[in-house]
């Protein structure tokens, strides 16, 4: 390493901080959300300078936007965070004016219930939370299944409280959103019936364990599920008929931005039915774009594990945010539930 | 002598006060605030965290953290001893050998954690080779359990107890050895009578090293425990995440490192040396 | 008993590397899965064309560099006054930083900064990043100088200022020569775990400071990815090759 590479790197990041308020816009997002093509596209059509980064989960996206001044004008929440980032007074108001493509949004997300006027987030990609199994295995039918001994101890719940608590709430008929405590106590109670025969909570690398065939069966999310059974002949997925949870991810302008107006045309740009389509097409997600799942081959259009019908969308139900006394509750239960 | 150490200390001083004492600063004053809404913290001032701490929800997780940081450190020690010795008494190359231990280490701990799991899986190489071998008929459960977490946790620190182990060794005068042999010792009593008592303080170097990182894991039982377990790391990793307590999180943390700190001072103090 | 070492010291070796020569192995895979389809290079190819990825390693240099080199010559410079003369609250201090579990510190430095950054109107980057790295590899620089110090005779010192050198000329010109193995173990460590460094990365980094492990985590947890395995084989392979030519310089300066 020489002094000049030394001088450059320091100067490059000196130049980093000091930027102003050009044509730049910052974008954080989940991984594996948008196509190869997508930011370049914006770039070129806009004569912007996109910085894209990624994260992993909403709490490093959290930590970052709470300080104020991350640097980050996009940023992705789900539609459970929505309403407490809204509180914290962390989201920019949008304005219609600039989002003439809301229009393309399908019928079930253009008066969102975490958002009824479109006010605070732009609905993106929607997933459910199901079953995935092999199909040399016994076919599951609901959560009850899971508690089975039918997969030989080959079976994975998703390494989530709110997901798994979700699961045993709704294998008693409950809301997977109970503040309850008793229904809670009771769920907590029959998570830890189930752990012995649990392989493992493991969330998105349990699609290579159910490719390989070492898992028979796991609690998933739709869009990993479609991912898996693309890559083997073995695999299917179902909603479970006792019932499910619903979640979107949704496109949001950070309060702090100073670009809010660039931050505007990006998203009317996401909801493009060209571009909404392609980024379904090439990462295998649901999109919320109707005009879009309209551009798409008739296998993708029609999928039944990322677009289910209505009789099966009925049993399903939006994930919301828990007032804090509830998420203590459910913490603890879940400390409770992985130390059991 | 004194302005030449003072110019010499001020920038250590610096950066430890601007960049660990206000930060720790700031992580007290949130274990003695309330958890915010969603994350963050609030006012009003309380002590709630702490006496929160004393539940045997979490003394059992403590409890269990602690038994296998300290078999996983054990595991290094029996593991490592030899090899240091190996490495000390190599006649030449003694360096390349070292280096060629910590190598791996210059790998991202993620990746080598996901090779375990590749590796230790029902389909995973371990078990075809032993079913190819007919040694076995059914895969062994070899992955998600406390036996992966020891090994993966083991494989991630046994650089660390090398290298201390291997400089005490390197500095054993074979004088002392050839002395031990005239006298008609064995190999085995020589190691066991002279070596190992007079390596003692790498052995405990080596152990600390070893099992203050093994109390904080979180990554190794969350990948290769399969998430079933709970130990401080994972606790702590929690709070910050998903629980989004940070208040609570940071009064567990403060007691861990304050209690560790204590449990190394003392040991260090009673032999009035500083690690290695 | 040397027989057994030797065996012995051969099955370590082995334990140590048996993951990295299967990532390795299947690096060259042309199937993405456990089964062997064919021999490529493709992989290999796939990361020098990800621009993300090569961003990420530029990033993940730069920080490692930077950090290294300030934290070696401030650990170095403390290392020496601590080993003239204790100071138990700067030692401690730096224990403590050990100590501390690494999401707490990335949390508290994320807070220290947005404290701060009131009065600097910076924003989170590469330097806040490097500056995390510097407070946590502090402690590993001066760990490694101090052991390296107590096997450093002090005389040698004593006898270069009765030749009448100043203090800061024996430092200079006798204790650091002496030193430079063990500032390059140090410097080494520091590098080791900077480079390798994600959680409290992740926390501090801000929109232009993607490092390479928090490419890699995001890349991994998504599966098996062979990307991966070629790119911990590149850096095996890489640095193994560095550290060996690291060794015959310093085995022909000693002979």
């Amino acid at each position: 390493m020489n002094r000049r590479t030394f001088l450059l790197g320091i100067g490059g990041a000196s130049a980093g901080c000091m930027r102003g308020p050009s044509r730049r816009l910052n974008i954080y997002n989940w991984s594996d959300y948008v196509a190869h093509d997508t930011i370049p596209n914006f770039e070129r059509e806009f004569g912007v300078r996109v910085r894209y980064a990624t994260y992993e989960s909403t709490e490093e996206m959290l930590a970052k936007a709470l300080t104020g001044n991350s640097g980050w004008d996009v940023v992705f929440p789900s539609n459970s965070y929505v309403g407490p980032m809204r509180e914290m007074d962390l989201l920019a108001q949008l304005d219609h004016r600039q989002l003439p493509n809301l229009v393309n949004l399908d019928v079930r997300f253009q008066t969102p219930p975490w958002d009824r006027q479109i006010q605070w987030s732009v609905p993106y990609m929607h997933g459910s939370t199901g079953i995935v199994y092999s199909t040399k295995a016994p076919r599951p039918v609901g959560w009850a299944d899971l508690w089975e001994d039918k997969y030989q101890r080959r079976l994975t719940m998703l390494d989530d409280p709110a997901e798994v608590l979700g699961a045993c709430l709704k294998r008693r008929r409950d809301s997977v959103n109970s503040t309850d405590p008793g229904q809670l106590e009771a769920a907590k109670q029959l998570a830890i019936e189930q752990k012995p025969l649990l392989r493992a909570y493991i969330n998105a690398e349990v699609r290579d364990q159910l490719i390989a065939g070492d898992v028979l069966a796991a609690q998933s999310w739709s869009v990993t599920a479609q991912q898996a059974i693309e890559q083997s002949d073995r695999l299917a997925f179902v909603y479970p008929e006792e019932g499910f949870p619903l979640y979107c991810d949704t496109a949001a302008i950070l309060r702090e931005s100073r670009r809010v107006d660039l931050a505007h045309q990006f998203l009317n740009y996401l909801l493009r039915p060209h571009i909404a389509a392609a980024i379904a097409l090439e990462m295998r997600t649901a999109t919320v774009n109707a005009a879009a799942r309209a551009l798409l081959p008739e296998k993708d259009r029609n999928n039944a594990t990322l677009y289910p019908g209505p009789e099966i969308l009925q049993r399903g139900e939006w994930f919301r945010a828990m007032p804090p006394a509830a998420q203590r509750l459910r913490d603890r239960l879940w400390t409770e539930i992985k130390s059991a | 002598m004194r302005r030449l150490r003072i110019t010499f200390l001020t920038p250590a001083a610096l950066v430890t006060l601007a960049l660990f004492a206000i930060p720790m600063g700031i992580v007290v004053a949130y274990s003695l605030l309330s958890r915010g809404a969603y994350g963050g913290v609030v006012l009003p001032w309380t002590l709630d965290n702490y006496s929160r701490v004393f539940d045997p929800l979490y003394g059992q997780i403590v409890w269990r953290s602690l038994w296998i940081a300290a078999v996983s450190t054990l595991l290094c020690l029996v593991l490592g001893f030899p090899i240091a010795l190996y490495i000390a008494r190599a006649q030449r190359r003694r360096a390349l050998l070292l280096n060629l231990v910590m190598l791996p280490f210059w790998t991202s701990f993620l990746i080598r954690t996901y090779a375990w799991m590749f590796l230790l899986r029902d389909t995973g190489l371990v078990n075809s080779a032993l079913e190819s071998l007919h040694l076995i008929r059914n895969p062994l459960p070899l992955l998600f359990n406390d036996g992966a977490v020891i090994l993966g946790l083991v494989y991630g620190y046994l650089p660390f107890m090398v290298l201390p182990l291997y400089a005490t060794l390197e500095k054993l005068d074979p004088a002392l050895i050839d002395a031990a042999q005239d006298l008609g010792a064995t190999p085995w009593v020589t190691l066991w009578k002279i070596v190992v008592p007079l390596s003692r303080s790498g052995m405990l170097a080596g152990g600390l090293l070893v099992f203050i990182p093994c109390l904080g894991a979180y990554l190794t039982p969350d990948l290769l425990g399969g998430g079933k377990s709970v130990m401080v790391g994972n606790l702590v990793q929690n709070q910050f995440t998903t629980a989004r307590d940070w208040p609570f999180g940071s009064a567990v943390s403060l007691l861990l490192m304050a209690a560790v700190l204590l449990l190394v001072l003392r040991i260090l103090g009673r032999r009035e040396q500083t690690l290695l | 008993m040397k027989r057994f070492l030797s065996v012995y010291a051969a099955g370590i070796y082995a334990f140590l590397y048996l993951p990295l020569f299967v990532l390795a192995v299947f690096s060259f895979n042309s199937s993405k899965f456990a089964v062997w389809r064919g021999f490529t290079w493709h992989w290999y190819l796939d990361c020098f064309h990800s621009q993300a990825l090569i961003e990420a390693t530029a990033h993940s240099l730069i920080i490692a560099i930077c950090a290294t080199v300030f934290s070696t010559v401030i650990g170095t410079l403390a290392g020496y006054s601590l080993w003239k003369r204790r100071l138990p609250w700067l030692t401690n201090s730096l224990y403590l930083t050990l100590l501390t579990p690494e999401i707490v510190t990335g949390i508290s430095l994320l807070a220290f900064f947005q404290w701060i950054f009131r009065f600097l109107h910076w924003h989170l980057g590469l330097h806040t990043v490097i500056l995390a790295h510097i407070s946590f590899s502090l402690a590993y620089v001066v760990i490694v100088i101090l052991a390296r110090l107590r096997t450093f005779d002090p005389a040698l010192e004593e006898a270069a200022l009765d030749l009448g050198a100043n203090e800061w000329q024996v430092f200079r010109y006798v204790t650091v020569p002496n030193l430079l193995p063990g500032i390059a173990a140090a410097a080494l460590l520091c590098f080791t775990v900077s480079f390798d460094d994600y959680v409290i990365t992740s926390l501090v980094a801000g929109v232009d400071s993607e490092t390479l492990p928090m490419v890699i985590y995001a890349m991994a947890r998504k599966g098996v990815n062979p990307m991966v395995n070629a790119l911990s084989a590149m850096i095996t392979f890489g640095l193994g090759a560095l550290i060996l030519l690291a060794g015959r310089f310093q085995k022909e300066e000693s002979a």
